[in-house]
């Protein structure tokens, strides 16, 4: 069964080192609308909890509706 | 559409956003946003770029509150608007992170059950009590007292990690701040550390 192709936030957190883990847990964090929560586990990394949506929603937020080129 | 990237007392002059752009300084009342380019699209590159423009301009201010990635404002009176609006709120909480930074501290480990007394209720109410105090710091908090301002619990639910901890710290602090962590015999729990950052947690939301 083909899986469906991940979204980019979703991209980003599966390549993310902890580095960037902490960035976004920090820079995204309940940055807009929460729904879906999620824990990632990344190689040899600490298990950092992610709110998944954040991530999404934020990138929604960045061109409001129409405003995208 | 103008892009934010803090609200800050004591503006750097001459700071550079997240693209090299110079930012702009929009002032309302005692508060003054540091504001940029529009948000970029979402990339890891982007986050990187946002957190290192909110630290230059953090590591310069006498206080700042970091605005999150894609915080925006469709013009500078919407801006002006949504500043004024919560004008109190903000000059309150830059009081309390002037000459300060954060330290993260995520909690790994099991969560003590709570004791079986009581009825449901009374255990979900001691259970959300226990993950919101995090008691099983507080052979740790004793030693941090010298070094914390503020701290903030985030509890999580899910296996192996409790809850993250963001600590608010004096500016220059980190490595007291570190050596207490790491004196600290802590049973059952597993502590990592990242910081200093700029004080992300104890910032109130600066999206509109």
């Amino acid at each position: 069964m083909r899986k469906p192709p991940r979204t980019p936030a979703q991209e980003i957190i599966a390549h993310a080192d902890s580095s960037l883990l902490e960035i976004i847990d920090l820079v995204l964090n309940k940055g807009v609308t929460l729904q879906g929560e999620v824990i990632l586990g990344v190689a040899g990394v600490d298990l950092i909890y992610l709110r998944l949506n954040a991530l999404l929603c934020a990138a929604d937020k960045v061109l409001p509706p129409g405003g995208r080129k | 559409m103008i892009g934010l990237y803090a609200v800050v007392i004591g503006a750097p002059r001459g700071a550079l956003g997240a693209r090299g752009e110079p930012v702009r300084i929009i002032i309302r009342g005692g508060l003054e946003a540091v504001c940029g380019e529009p948000p970029p699209p979402l990339s890891p590159e982007a986050l990187r770029a946002h957190e290192a423009a909110v630290r230059r301009i953090a590591d310069e201010a006498q206080a700042c509150l970091p605005a999150r990635f894609g915080a925006s404002a469709a013009n500078e009176n919407d801006l002006l608007q949504a500043l004024g609006a919560r004008e109190q709120e903000l000059l309150a909480a830059l009081e309390l992170v002037r000459g300060r930074e954060q330290m993260n501290m995520r909690v790994h480990g099991a969560a003590a059950a709570p004791a079986p007394a009581g009825g449901p209720g009374t255990r979900y109410l001691e259970g959300r009590r226990r993950a919101t105090r995090l008691p099983e710091l507080d052979p740790l908090r004793s030693s941090l007292s010298a070094v914390v301002r503020a701290e903030r619990v985030e509890p999580h639910e899910e296996a192996g990690l409790i809850a993250s901890v963001y600590h608010l710290i004096d500016r220059g602090a980190s490595a007291d701040y570190r050596r207490a962590v790491e004196n600290a015999a802590l049973e059952g729990v597993r502590l990592s550390l990242s910081g200093p950052w700029p004080p992300w947690s104890f910032a109130p939301e600066l999206s509109p």
